[in-house]
């Protein structure tokens, strides 16, 4: 009997534990959401009276996720170096760096914000990349900031307006650049090439021509679809006779089904045929589809001049030129480039230290161009850069690509910046499928309509 | 067996609380999910409820959707293949190998090893020659020119070169499973066997076999399950590519969840496969059960 009273007192007193311990955890939960909340709030208030005196005491981290993985690379260097000057001039502020490589970022970004856990910093891309998290709320306008140092200013005319929406900036660019054809001028001579080529026929005989020689012609990472989407848009920029293409299919004046599209699905699905690009390319990442023309392997390379910086630091340097991308049948204008606008940095509306984050980025961002004009990848920035890049000691390849800028007549954006998310993934893959196997262009530009109306 | 009398209240006191974790974490999330699935999404901006037109679609009008259950159940039943022969290799080893727990141990390494690593591993064997493959490399030293592949990026081999990977890395998992299970039953019952004429193989089909059919189920089960929740090692080593050719159910719920912004939608691709994993949980539950009887 005792045995069994002392059960059931036993019993009741673990449960009675349980559930306070229980209670305290939703308790010590509500608190540090309450201190958060207070903390938050008088930040408001301070910033708001306050602009300038960041140099509070109080200890503040900022995430700050970036896409500059490879430390060979100027940009690399670009974001270390400047967070440690930051934190070295505020030692209240420890700038995290979460660096991902960019398919990984988009990726984790989605989740994150899924969550509503948006770090502070992160990259985004322009236009339609970037709409949907904009809707959502989750990133604060950079308006004021802007505003403030003169930052807005360095700006290049009308770059800004891809991350505008309602007329609030969302988030700050790193570049303004366009795609070229990068190639190794040893390679080229190697196969006895001796003009680059201007037509997308002289293209497709110059690729047999370096294939028949054991070179790669065209080095790529198809493993990140986006590589082999942006080259393709470059040859419907020419077929379509001009920028535009997307925007009209979006307005219902075209379809997929035009023969701009299937005639662009042709001429790529040539360049495949010819061997053009590297065996299991839809195995490499675009990291390691860049070092197979950065170690000399590939003859040609088609990317955005944000590489510029990166070409010249690797082991090729000196030995690489650039051209525009030719003509296909005969249609196009070579100075109508693919126009990237570049990844962007946004800050997260739910920061809770969203004055330090616009305070560092302000900083970050205004000393971003003379940055990268000492690390030598002043090349495609989107700011306006003081100083003479000859006189810099610049290569001759970062100036061929400065000239380039210069002929810019207009252009258009990527897919996945102007088409919608799920319609960009079923072109992204439609795309990758052309590099493993032959496919019916018909089919293919049925495929892109189909998406297209049951996503829009 | 003894049992235990202890009050009901005692058992509740210790269960109550995992109970209470397993709810929370698991039943729960799947509820939302399956709420999910029925919202057209994009996992930012605000949720349209749209019924059942997510299943619709993923039903009938995905044609990525029903060859990625096509390859999800291939793979569940390629890794279901392999344990009869982890069983025959269990008694062999049981029989002649004197200190069989070694070679078990040095098996059993992959399952030990990150599957990020498995994959990185065996995507630069299967590397095209040009990039120093190792499959390949041996295959034209061997003078087969012409078996070369690109494994990973021909649509129509890639997954088979996945296949491949995944039974390699859990022959020695199910290995050490069916070993186990070999070495638990008593000796005494094979030397009775002996006696009474039974040896070799004949003691295997009337005394291994009976008893090892529980552990045999866990096996299967595991594997079985294990596999139709394939996503690691697709995502390391193809991400579902090329253009879709290696999806798996749950590789093509992460590409549309994530990459296509169609979070409800991918919420009822994750509510199919729920289903599908307690239908076949289910069906092998019962298949075993009347095996375990007729043996009984």
């Amino acid at each position: 009997m005792v045995n069994r009273k002392m059960k059931t007192t036993f019993t009741v007193a673990l449960t009675a534990a349980m559930a306070l311990s229980v209670a305290a955890c939703g308790n010590s939960n509500d608190n540090s959401k309450n201190n958060a909340a207070s903390s938050a709030a008088p930040d408001k208030t301070n910033s708001g009276t306050a602009t300038n005196t960041t140099k509070s005491d109080k200890k503040v981290t900022i995430t700050f996720q970036n896409i500059y993985p490879d430390p060979t690379t100027p940009s690399y260097k670009m974001v270390h170096e400047l967070s440690e000057q930051y934190e070295k001039e505020h030692p209240n502020v420890k700038i995290e760096l979460d660096t991902l490589n960019t398919d990984q970022q988009k990726v984790k970004l989605k989740t994150q914000a899924a969550s509503k856990e948006v770090p502070d910093i992160t990259i985004v891309n322009p236009a339609a990349q970037m709409k949907p998290f904009v809707d959502a709320g989750l990133f604060a306008p950079l308006n004021d900031m802007l505003d403030k140092n003169g930052l807005k200013d360095t700006y290049q005319t009308g770059l800004l307006d891809y991350y505008s929406f309602d007329g609030n900036v969302y988030a700050l660019p790193d570049g303004n650049n366009i795609e070229v054809v990068y190639y190794n001028k040893d390679l080229f001579a190697q196969a006895g090439i001796a003009n680059t080529p201007t037509t997308f026929e002289e293209m497709l005989k110059d690729v047999k021509i370096l294939k028949d020689k054991g070179i790669t012609p065209l080095a790529i990472g198809e493993k990140d679809s986006w590589t082999g989407s942006f080259l393709f848009m470059n040859i419907l920029l020419r077929t379509n006779g001009g920028p535009g293409f997307l925007q009209d299919v979006m307005d219902g004046k075209k379809t997929f089904e035009d023969p701009a599209f299937v005639e662009a699905v042709d001429a790529f699905q040539q360049l495949v045929q010819a061997g053009a690009f590297p065996d299991g390319a839809t195995s490499i990442d675009a990291n390691a589809g860049g070092n197979i023309f950065k170690s000399g392997k590939a003859a040609m390379w088609v990317i955005g001049s944000w590489e510029t910086g990166a070409v010249d630091a690797s082991s090729v340097a000196g030995k690489v030129g650039a051209f525009q991308f030719p003509t296909v049948n005969g249609k196009g204008d070579p100075n109508e480039f693919m126009l990237a606008p570049g990844s962007a940095f946004a800050v997260s509306a739910n920061s809770e230290h969203l004055q330090e984050t616009k305070d560092f980025l302000n900083f970050f961002a205004s000393n971003l161009p003379k940055k990268q004009f000492e690390l030598k990848n002043a090349v495609g920035l989107g700011q306006k850069v003081d100083g003479d890049l000859k006189a810099a000691g610049y290569s001759d390849l970062a100036i061929t690509i400065a000239g380039l800028f210069n002929q810019v007549k207009g252009g258009d954006l990527s897919f996945d910046n102007t088409m919608n998310p799920a319609t960009s993934q079923v072109h992204l893959s439609s795309i990758q499928n052309l590099f493993v196997q032959k496919m019916d262009s018909a089919a293919v530009a049925k495929e892109h309509q189909t998406a297209f109306e049951a996503n829009k | 067996m003894k049992v235990l009398k202890v009050p009901a209240r005692t058992i509740a006191v210790f269960v109550l609380p995992c109970l209470l974790l397993y709810v929370c974490l698991v039943f729960i999330p799947i509820l939302v999910s399956l709420y999910t699935g029925l919202l057209k999404w994009d996992g930012l901006t605000t949720a349209q409820f749209v019924g059942f037109g997510n299943f619709k679609d993923m039903f009938f009008n995905d044609p990525v959707f029903w060859p990625s259950v096509r390859r999800t159940l291939l793979y569940a039943v390629a890794s279901m293949l392999e344990i009869p022969l982890c069983l025959g290799m269990a008694i062999l080893l049981n029989r002649y190998v004197r200190r069989g727990n070694t070679l078990v141990s040095i098996y059993f390494t992959p399952v030990i090893l990150s599957v990020v690593i498995i994959g990185q591993l065996w995507k630069t064997v299967y590397n095209p020659a040009s990039m120093g493959g190792m499959l390949n490399g041996v295959l034209i030293s061997l003078g087969l020119d012409s078996w070369t592949h690109n494994w990973l990026t021909e649509p129509k081999i890639a997954m088979f070169a996945l296949y491949f990977v995944s039974l390699w890395q859990f022959f020695g998992y199910h290995l050490l499973i069916q070993y186990t299970g070999v070495q638990n039953i008593p000796d005494e019952l094979y030397e009775a066997a002996k006696i009474d004429g039974a040896d070799g193989f004949k003691a295997d089909r009337y005394i291994t076999l009976p008893l090892i059919v529980p552990i045999f189920k866990i096996s299967i089960v595991l594997a079985f399950i294990g596999s139709l929740q394939a996503f690691d090692l697709v995502m390391v080593m193809t991400a579902g590519g090329p253009a879709h050719a290696t999806d798996v159910i749950s590789t093509h719920m992460y590409n549309s969840s994530f990459m296509s912004l169609k979070y409800g939608y991918g919420s009822a691709i994750a509510s199919f496969l729920v289903i599908v994993c307690l239908v076949f949980t289910g069906f092998i539950n019962t298949l075993f059960n009347r095996i375990e009887r007729k043996f009984n």
